[in-house]
């Protein structure tokens, strides 16, 4: 499978715009018709759009303005635009191989591909072709992925204040009205979750894309339990961020096959108040541990240090040739609790 | 400045949270002690492999060396450069 482009980055100066911003006396330039198709084309497939610019913010409100398309990120300064591409990718929590940079100077096209090698960098001419291309085609398009862009300005203005409040990470959460509803995962939930598996990689302990077929067949199965997670706060709605499929096993350990959740959930206590939820509802149902198989990638270390942070543990050991290890806990009291602003679904079949 | 206390520093300085700057070297980092989540360890992990470079992450599956500052600093001691083995 070839990686998501999550997010495409353009240049503006003879890039998006058919001139140079700051040599046009006449008015700012036209935008170039072809490539304003393909920017609103891959906005409306749930692709990220940003702007990496050496000319004032102006240059910027203005390509909003002209192409009507909303950018997530605009990074504008005479910086290198490694560092621009490198800045965007953080405040957007995506790895650089979910990038793509479009630049018509071969220059900036040469550092970019040299400090971030995984970025996919791209000529104008190839950026027209991008629709075609697999990397750019996600095979479902949801309610979330089209408003992924208002999600991500949300997510800007929670960090700048998250940095400014002076409280511990409980207390912001909670000031920021935090909710958290965990749902039983029903047929209309079938995109979303085979989206989040696609999507997904730095909070996934599986690894492998889940077909929907796969997914409807958990969804109806009596011996599974499959919980979706919504989050929203006063910043913003990110609708189902999160997926957890538990198979009930009576007594026992109870497996958790899959547990994924969207990078935008990191930091906002949705991981750790989803593995409280299960290991609560799998001892309310008579369980004795709680295990998930995890693969481990050089990616995934978020989803280790949840699990570490509840309580999970692998056998001391390396890590087999595969990469497969079984993170387990017991679920003697006490439990990790279960935040106020969690609610919803409590598990029983 | 003892490796612990440098080591509050970094996580005050990723986590944004000055208090944290004043961390005992015990204090569990997980949980309520420091409130380390996914989020602030991956930050935290990123800044010990820039400033001392050890990946704690590729050594260490269960992250035990993240159960306090006093435990990571030993962890650091042992594997960073210079250190035997």
């Amino acid at each position: 499978m070839p990686a998501v482009i999550k997010c495409v980055i353009w240049d503006i100066d003879n890039t998006l715009l058919d001139g140079v911003w700051l040599e046009s006396p006449g008015g700012p330039p036209p935008p170039d018709p072809e490539l304003t198709q393909v920017l609103r084309e891959l906005a409306g497939r749930g692709i990220l759009q940003a702007l990496a610019s050496r000319n004032p913010p102006e240059a910027a409100s203005y390509v909003q303005d002209v192409t009507g398309v909303r950018f997530a990120a605009a990074e504008c300064g005479w910086d290198s635009k490694a560092a621009a591409v490198s800045r965007i990718a953080s405040g957007l929590g995506l790895s650089s191989d979910a990038l793509a940079f479009v630049d018509d100077d071969m220059i900036e096209r040469a550092e970019v591909a040299a400090a971030l090698p995984a970025v996919m960098v791209l000529t104008p001419e190839d950026a027209a072709d991008t629709p075609q291309w697999p990397d750019f085609s996600p095979p479902v398009v949801t309610a979330e992925a089209l408003r992924r862009a208002e999600m991500y300005a949300a997510r800007q203005r929670r960090q700048a204040e998250a940095a400014a409040f002076g409280g511990s990470r409980a207390d912001f959460l909670r000031q920021a009205g935090t909710r958290i509803v965990i749902g039983r995962a029903g047929p209309g939930d079938l995109a979303r979750l085979h989206e989040l598996s696609v999507r997904t990689h730095q909070l996934n302990s599986g690894g492998t894309a889940l077909p929907q077929p796969e997914l409807a067949a958990l969804v109806s199965s009596p011996a599974h339990l499959v919980a979706t997670v919504a989050l929203s706060d006063d910043y913003g709605d990110d609708g189902i961020v999160g997926c957890a499929v538990m198979a009930r096993n009576g007594v026992g350990s109870w497996p958790v096959p899959v547990l994924m959740m969207s990078c935008r959930a990191l930091g906002r206590g949705v991981l750790e108040a989803l593995l409280a939820w299960l290991g609560r509802t799998a001892a309310r149902a008579g369980a004795t541990g709680l295990t998930v198989p995890c693969l481990i990638t050089e990616r995934n270390v978020p989803m280790r240090l949840g699990l570490a942070a509840a309580g999970l543990r692998a056998p001391a050991g390396p890590v087999p040739a595969d990469g497969r290890v079984l993170f387990a806990r017991s679920l003697e009291p006490p439990l990790p609790d279960l935040p106020g602003w969690v609610s919803g679904w409590d598990g029983a079949p | 400045m003892s490796l612990p206390a440098e080591l509050a520093q970094l996580l005050a300085e990723v986590t944004g949270d000055p208090e944290l700057a004043a961390l005992p070297a015990g204090t569990p980092l997980f949980g309520d002690g420091a409130g380390l989540d996914s989020l602030r360890g991956t930050l935290l992990l990123r800044a010990v492999r820039a400033r001392y470079g050890v990946d704690v992450a590729a050594e260490d599956l269960n992250l035990d060396a993240l159960e306090t500052l006093g435990t990571l600093a030993a962890f650091i001691t042992a594997h960073g450069q210079g250190a035997a083995g």
